[in-house]
């Protein structure tokens, strides 16, 4: 599969269109339903936070979002002008809190981490940040 | 997404039908539809959400639904998800939400 590209403002509106691009495209490598949809809502939740909390939902900035696959690997490649934060410092398990104390919290960081194999986090030129996400396809899709 | 909600029946119970996909988006709007429900029922007892075509759950959807429970748990009013899809299953097996909210496969 070549290398696809998908540039987008970094607001909330854009999800629907991130999940459709990463569906269409992987979809055509990745033939196990389940595994799609765990490679989209990784994707997503990556770009949500950075949408979210990265960038405040300013829809002026712009965010690059990068597919491709090589030898039975799916790489994602996220360019964000926000500076980068530190996905492994966060709880191994999420926050389920109970009788309404606070909101739960680090859903989007342990499916992320859940269903992505390497997570590579880097500090650009400038300051902004490069995520770069590596899911190994199980042999039920390789090949396709 | 569209929510769709049906009269609330003689025993307190009201089915909630979910088309569509529940993100950072949609979420706050199904947690707003779900809170003017509530508010507007006393005698509810149940909110079923059927969840046939529901296609997509991230977790801002699955932190929703569960700022649902412990908000609605409190007042005597129980959430339950039927029909849900697989790949929203899975979401919400991984992050423990099966063991909160009675949930039937599709």
């Amino acid at each position: 599969m070549p290398k696809m590209a998908l540039q987008f403002g970094a607001t909330a509106e854009n999800l629907p269109i991130i999940r459709h691009f990463v569906r269409t495209h992987l979809s055509k490598v990745v033939s196990n339903s389940l595994e799609l949809n765990q490679i989209t809502v990784a994707i997503e939740e990556l770009c949500a936070n950075s949408i979210l909390h990265g960038n405040k939902e300013d829809a002026q900035k712009e965010l690059r979002l990068e597919l491709s696959v090589q030898g039975g690997e799916v790489h994602a490649y996220l360019y964000d002008p926000a500076p980068p934060y530190d996905i492994h410092s966060y709880p191994q398990e999420p926050r389920l809190l109970r009788a309404g104390t606070t909101r739960p919290g680090g859903f989007g960081i342990y499916l992320l981490r859940r269903f992505i194999d390497e997570i590579r986090v880097r500090r650009r030129k400038g300051g902004s940040s490069l995520y770069h996400l590596v899911k190994r396809l199980s042999s039920a899709s390789e090949g396709c | 997404m569209q929510i769709e909600v049906q009269p609330v029946s003689a025993a307190g119970q009201v089915q909630v039908s979910l088309d569509g996909e529940l993100d950072a988006l949609t979420a706050p709007k199904l947690y707003e539809r779900l809170t003017q429900l509530v508010q507007q029922t006393p005698n509810l007892k149940k909110i079923i959400l059927s969840c046939q075509r529901l296609t997509y759950l991230s977790s801002a959807g699955a932190g929703i639904l569960l700022m649902c429970v412990d908000n609605f748990s409190p007042k005597g009013i129980m959430l339950e998800l039927t029909q849900v899809q697989p790949e929203v299953y899975n979401i919400l097996d991984l992050l423990g939400l099966t063991k909160l909210i009675p949930i039937n496969h599709a």
